[in-house]
């Protein structure tokens, strides 16, 4: 691989982890209308199509749960202790305009010029 | 936390990670933050060796995702990784600059003239003039850091802080033409040039002070006739330098080069005058001035005057070069 083919692979990266980022937290919210816990969630997100690394996820519940949008709970049953989180009420909301929000864009994008 | 699950291998990595994770993490939220990575990097650790991964190696694999310690830490706690961001970039850029502008020159101006007047030798001036300058200098850079860096961190993960900056409105875009030499600035400097060359005029062949009983001359007599017709003729030339600059109707380097000799041209020589005690008239102040201190006073009223026109010559000079560059780019 020459240099510039490097550098546009960075580049290309970049840019799809920029257009990702936003579709994770939507999902996240979706996935924890049912309680999940953190690597539950990574194993679904992947699952699901959504690359997702820990270190992105681990944080992201943390940020989401200190701004009310998720809830959690110390499940203590099984043998290993697990922090289980759940979509707020407040969190749903806030699926539902992102959804509606990413459904609208995906109408305008469609709507572009196409390519050759 | 007896877990029977765990496989039987050297843990002392994956406990040594969570340590370097938690160390930095506010006490409060320590235990809950190490309890659930604890897990995360279990259930992780399973998946792998499910998969048939020797347990050394899968605990690397795992811990190594994770990658570095403190990155995931700040990113658990929401700890920005930036010393200032991009919310308060720009506000602490433009103070930064607006106080480079109006401070060092301020400073230096002041140490130099109170080493001056302390009858310090040139070699001090010059070298307690550069230090301190570069001091205040440093001063400022770290200052207005720190102040940012604090307002960055006083309310992370909220909006920005009312009151703090102004928002940006379109009163503040910057004048397009600022550098064009406009009409109105010409007619300014011509009357002021027409003027000054008048009181001078007057100054040397009628006096403009009355004082017992009689006109002084401001300064020294002397300088009639040859200096002051050596200073007319250059007022002559800066009159036409300001015609020029106003049918160019821009600065150029060249008419800032021109601003430059012309600003040298009377600085140099009044200076050189004012040394010589040969600028103004010593009759007049020995007068005005109580006869024990008039020396006295009359030596730092030269050292003032003297600093007077540097500054003003030298702020001329740069002003010039800034429009010739803004009106160049």
């Amino acid at each position: 691989m020459s240099e510039t083919d490097a550098t546009d692979a960075d580049g290309r990266a970049i840019h799809l982890q920029e257009l990702r980022r936003g579709t994770v937290v939507l999902a996240c919210l979706r996935l924890l209308a049912e309680p999940g816990y953190g690597y539950g969630l990574l194993e679904a997100l992947q699952a699901r199509g959504f690359d997702t690394d820990a270190n992105t996820l681990y944080p992201l519940l943390r940020r989401l749960e200190k701004q009310g949008h998720l809830t959690s709970e110390w499940n203590t049953d099984e043998a290993r202790p697990r922090k289980f989180y759940r979509t707020s009420a407040e969190g749903l909301r806030l699926a539902q305009a992102l959804t509606d929000d990413f459904r609208s864009i995906a109408v305008a994008i469609d709507a572009l010029p196409e390519e050759d | 936390m007896n877990d029977t699950r765990t496989p039987p291998v050297e843990t002392t990595l994956t406990e040594r990670y969570i340590q370097a994770v938690t160390r930095s993490i506010p006490e409060a939220q320590r235990g809950d933050v190490a309890a659930e990575l604890r897990g995360l990097i279990a259930d992780q650790l399973d998946a792998r060796i499910e998969e048939g991964e020797p347990p050394a190696a899968a605990e690397r694999a795992v811990l190594t995702e994770l990658g570095d310690p403190d990155k995931l830490a700040a990113g658990m706690i929401d700890r920005p990784l930036h010393l200032i961001g991009p919310r308060y970039y720009l506000d602490w850029w433009r103070l930064l600059k607006l106080l480079l502008w109006i401070v060092p020159p301020i400073a230096a101006f002041g140490i130099a003239l109170g080493q001056t007047l302390a009858g310090a030798p040139i070699g001090a001036i010059i070298g307690s003039t550069i230090g301190g300058t570069i001091t205040v200098i440093v001063h400022l850079a770290f200052w207005t850091a720190l102040v940012f860096f604090i307002i960055e961190r006083s309310e992370a993960g909220g909006t920005k802080a009312e009151g703090v900056t102004d928002p940006w409105t379109l009163d503040d875009l910057p004048e397009l033409h600022a550098s064009r030499a406009r009409f109105a600035d010409m007619v300014v400097s011509l009357v002021f040039l027409a003027l000054a060359a008048a009181v001078l005029v007057w100054d040397q062949l009628f006096g403009l002070v009355y004082l017992d009983d009689r006109w002084m001359s401001f300064l020294d007599p002397g300088l009639w006739p040859w200096w002051m017709g050596g200073l007319l003729i250059v007022l002559a030339v800066e009159a036409a330098f300001q015609v020029v600059l106003y049918v160019n109707r821009r600065w150029t380097i060249g008419l800032a080069a021109a601003n430059t000799v012309l600003n040298l041209v009377v600085a140099v020589p009044a200076i050189w005058l004012l040394s010589q005690d040969a600028l103004l008239n010593q009759d007049f102040w020995l007068t005005v001035v109580p006869a024990p201190d008039a020396e006295k006073v009359y030596g730092i009223l030269s050292v003032l005057t003297g600093f007077g026109i540097g500054a003003i010559a030298l702020w001329d000079t740069i002003d010039g070069f800034l429009k010739a560059r803004r009106a160049g780019s």
